[in-house]
């Protein structure tokens, strides 16, 4: 079963919009996928809401219409073949629009709720008013699902910089409103406050929040009230890390709604440690739930003392700001979750059935398969070779070659690898590389809220909605190894499955690593398999309370090799340093070309530079040979014959190329800015780090006066790296999987 | 006035409050019952329609002019107005076969509406158990 969520506007910043993304989080974490539609989204946020109009939904599938204004997509829900439920965000009174376009829609907005209500499975309401008005329009069997916001993400470091400069305190109290500026919002009454507490505090500041239209009569009136008070800031709409510094600056959050089906905001100022006046609105008192500070009349005087109040009196301000902490915990994710969980049980698929089979079976859940350049994918056809002996293996991949593109190059369906399982499933977009390199601008390095993360890990793709349903429905598999953290197939995949699933993350310190999406991949599963300490210790440092880790990493043999043969069928005379892989800039071979040119610039007895890999950039120079991609044999002959073999990648969490040139008594020259490459250096004493085209000339040179000794020390150090081991620690670890299933 | 929260002595708050009020010289009125907000009330998707398609059936009758935008969004405002003044005759001449067309609409909606609201209550009246059944449709038009 998918659950798809359908959504009548999808804009960033919108509370729908926003809730969809959030309740497909927490169906991922019940193991249930869920696919976003709407009927109005901007085509760059296509790779993660789709249009209305390519909704196809299976008759077992959960079609969770998001209800607010009037939308055409009531009328299309309706005629669904499907299981359907509602999502009711509710409506604004149209008597507080009266006047506006908005009017009619808000009263069609109602009868359209009146109108679903026969068809509907389920219904769901964010708030209990919600959930009233639904049994009030006719529904039964309503739940009350929470809207989520995860505290986590309006922590002081998620403050914008530059916005917490110009909002920085000058003296005065600093409120904050946040909310769209429309009528129900009573953003005059804001100013009225604003004007009262001028009398008190000519320094004071109100900080609105908030999109608006600017040609609308009712934005032009409020600025002109506001033109006679000094100290009111306008944002209109920010960026998260400018939301959370708008938050932080303040001293008070203020809503003056007079509706609020939730009230989002209010909570959002609780976790970023705002004291809360709200007038006491719809659900706005059940949101609070007797935390912040609700009052029943809006007499400005009075609020302006009690304002100045909050703002000033530690103890008071300490008692509400408590009394917040503990409601944040009523709302918390996992509060929701359960809610969630509550409200669909009739409908969700029951738990998976105890396995009584001798050999488990085991989904090998990964991006790519078969004739791939990837470290991460060789790793897992190693391991899943070696097995295969024991368990029956499915290898749960994409029908990709090609990490950048995603394009579908095998066929869809089951094939065999050897002893082997293979299901592959197509994606339904390739990846726009100007696109996608834009949004990771935007994106790495900053803090940002869920929507821009999950939108981020969908461009990056692969976009395989049957893979994930498959990994949704699929009953036949005992246990999971999934392999990287960084794609969808695990972003997305692996909380589908995690209670039986074994995760190899192969993190490296890279930008991704950063995003608060990957604390559920690193948390959620059963054990962490690491390549390396370091790359262990940088997952104890970026996710504290992950789930329990090994290093296990891979195992390596001697394959049989002829340096002659390689040296005469490429045509190389010289001594040769050795790179096999990606031939890409992220994997630093545009450095390496550099420092290696600089080399050949300095020294006339400089050795030849040999890259293997399928290519994505130009790769070329003098003494550079670009071989583009070769086969195994051709990998030990090579690496066997080489000077050194070289990694210039900093993002490794193993490194297999590295290994194997050990196995084959080769030292191996590394980019030193790779911890865990360090660490394999230093750990076999078989090589050298380099930094720049100094230490990487003078590594080479080392590499060349002491390459016997090195490559003595090498053989001993792959000697270590047994696959026998490697395979006992996936064994024991899945066999207590299995057993706990069959409980 | 009244505040509420569990972590606060709302009473105990507005009394120092008051008293400053009173010493700014500002009057301070009496307490209130709490007002609070019940659901808003169902409504009827047919009566609604039926009112909505007659509301909008004859297409020459202008909608209120609205822009969001500001700067040139009042001076497209004002080209709409002038327009719809000096050009309703036009207006009306293309549009009368739609005008024709959406009251058959109108009317064949009120009349298959009325026979779904006659139908359900014959259904209602020969079901056993009507509390288990979704509350019948008001026949009452939403307030505008």
């Amino acid at each position: 079963m998918v659950v798809h969520q359908l959504v009548p506007t999808f804009v960033r910043g919108d509370a729908t919009g926003q809730a969809a993304v959030n309740l497909k989080w927490l169906l991922r974490r019940l193991g249930v996928h869920s696919e976003l539609y709407a009927a109005d989204v901007s085509p760059d946020l296509h790779a993660l809401v789709r249009p209305a109009t390519h909704l196809r939904p299976r008759p077992e599938d959960l079609v969770l219409y998001h209800h607010g204004i009037a939308s055409w997509l009531s009328g299309e829900w309706m005629h669904l073949g499907c299981r359907k439920g509602i999502v009711f965000h509710n409506v604004t009174p149209a008597r507080l629009a009266a006047g506006t376009p908005l009017e009619e829609a808000l009263v069609s907005g109602r009868a359209q709720l009146a109108a679903m209500a026969p068809h509907a499975d389920v219904a769901i309401g964010v708030s209990e008013l919600n959930a009233l008005e639904l049994r009030e329009a006719g529904y039964r069997d309503v739940g009350v699902v929470p809207n989520v916001v995860e505290p986590e993400r309006f922590g002081p470091s998620w403050a914008d910089e530059r916005m917490a400069r110009r909002l920085a305190p000058n003296g005065g109290a600093t409120v904050v409103s946040v909310g769209r500026v429309v009528p129900s919002k009573r953003v005059e009454d804001l100013l009225s406050l604003h004007a009262e507490l001028l009398r008190l505090d000519p320094r004071a500041r109100l900080v609105l929040v908030g999109g608006f239209d600017a040609g609308s009569r009712y934005y032009r009136g409020l600025r002109r009230q506001a033109r006679r008070l000094d100290g009111v800031e306008w944002l209109g709409r920010v960026s998260h890390p400018e939301l959370v510094a708008a938050y932080r600056a303040a001293d008070v959050s203020v809503s003056m709604s007079e509706h609020e089906g939730f009230g989002v905001p209010l909570v959002e100022a609780m976790a970023a440690e705002v004291p809360v006046l709200a007038y006491a609105a719809a659900a706005v008192p059940q949101t609070l739930g007797g935390a912040g500070i609700a009052f029943d009349e809006k007499r400005f005087a009075a609020l302006a003392e009690l304002v100045r109040d909050v703002a000033g009196d530690g103890r008071l301000r300490g008692k509400v700001l408590r009394g917040q902490a503990r409601r944040l915990r009523e709302l918390s994710p996992e509060v929701a979750q359960a809610a969630l969980a509550e409200a669909l049980r009739p409908l969700l698929p029951a738990r998976r059935a105890r396995s009584t089979r001798r050999a488990p079976r085991v989904a090998f859940v990964v991006q790519r398969h078969g004739e791939v350049t990837g470290g991460a994918e060789l790793l897992a056809r190693m391991v899943a070779t070696r097995l295969a002996k024991d368990w029956r293996i499915t290898v749960v991949t994409t029908c990709s070659k090609d990490h950048l593109s995603w394009e579908n190059d095998f066929p869809e369906g089951e094939s065999r690898d050897g002893p082997l399982r293979v299901l592959r499933f197509p994606t339904i977009r390739g990846r726009d590389l100007r696109r996608f390199n834009a949004l990771s601008r935007g994106v790495l390095g900053r803090k940002n809220d869920r929507v821009s993360e999950e939108h981020w890990v969908a461009e990056q793709g692969p976009l395989s909605p049957a893979l994930l349903r498959h990994l949704s429905d699929a009953r036949e598999y005992d246990g999971y190894v999934a392999f990287t953290y960084l794609y969808t197939t695990t972003a997305w995949g692996l909380p589908l499955i995690a209670d039986r699933a074994i995760l190899v993350p192969t993190a490296h310190d890279e930008p991704p690593l950063d995003l608060e999406i990957y604390r559920d991949v690193l948390r959620l599963p059963r054990a962490l398999f690491c390549s390396t300490p370091e790359e262990l210790a940088l997952i104890d440092r970026r996710f504290p309370g992950h789930a329990p880790a090994h290093v296990v990493g891979a195992g390596v043999e001697r394959h049989p090799a002829r340096p002659d043969r390689f040296r005469k069928k490429h045509g190389l005379e010289r001594p040769y340093l050795m790179y096999v892989g990606r031939v890409e800039k992220g994997k630093g071979v545009g450095e390496l070309l550099e420092h290696h040119a600089a080399l050949v610039r300095r020294y006339h007895d400089a050795p030849e530079l040999v890259l293997a890999g399928a290519a994505s950039m130009r790769a070329g120079g003098e003494r550079v040979h670009a071989l583009g991609r070769i086969s195994e044999q051709d990998k030990h002959d090579g690496l066997a014959g080489a000077l050194a073999a070289v990694v210039p990648s900093r993002y490794e969490s193993l490194s297999l190329l590295a290994l194997e040139a050990f196995a084959q008594g080769t030292p191996v020259l590394a980019n030193g800015a790779s911890d865990v490459l360090a660490g394999q250096v230093r750990r076999s004493g078989a090589g050298r780090t380099y930094g720049g085209a100094e230490s990487f000339a003078q590594g080479v040179r080392e590499v060349g006066e002491a390459r016997a000794a090195m490559s003595r020390r090498a053989v001993a150090y792959a000697r270590g790296h047994r696959w026998e081991k490697v395979v006992d620690a996936y064994r024991e670890q899945m066999d207590r999987i299995v057993s706990e299933a069959r409980r | 006035m009244k505040l509420l929260g569990k972590d606060i002595d709302g009473k105990e708050l507005l009394g120092r409050i008051e008293e400053r009020l009173r010493a700014r010289g500002l009057h301070f009125e009496e307490e209130k019952p709490i007002r609070m907000d019940g659901p808003e009330p169902r409504v009827d998707p047919m009566s609604f329609n039926l009112h909505a398609l007659e509301e909008h059936a004859d297409p020459t009758r202008p909608m209120p002019l609205h822009t969001h935008r500001g700067g040139v969004g009042q001076a497209v405002v004002l080209a709409k107005w002038v327009f719809r003044k000096t050009c309703q005759v036009l207006i009306n001449e293309t549009l009368a076969r739609q005008r024709v067309f959406n009251g058959h609409v109108r009317d064949a909606y009120a009349q298959l509406s009325a026979e779904v609201i006659r139908l359900r209550e014959q259904v209602e009246a020969l079901e056993p158990e009507p509390k288990e059944r979704a509350p019948a449709p008001r026949r009452r038009r939403p307030k505008r």
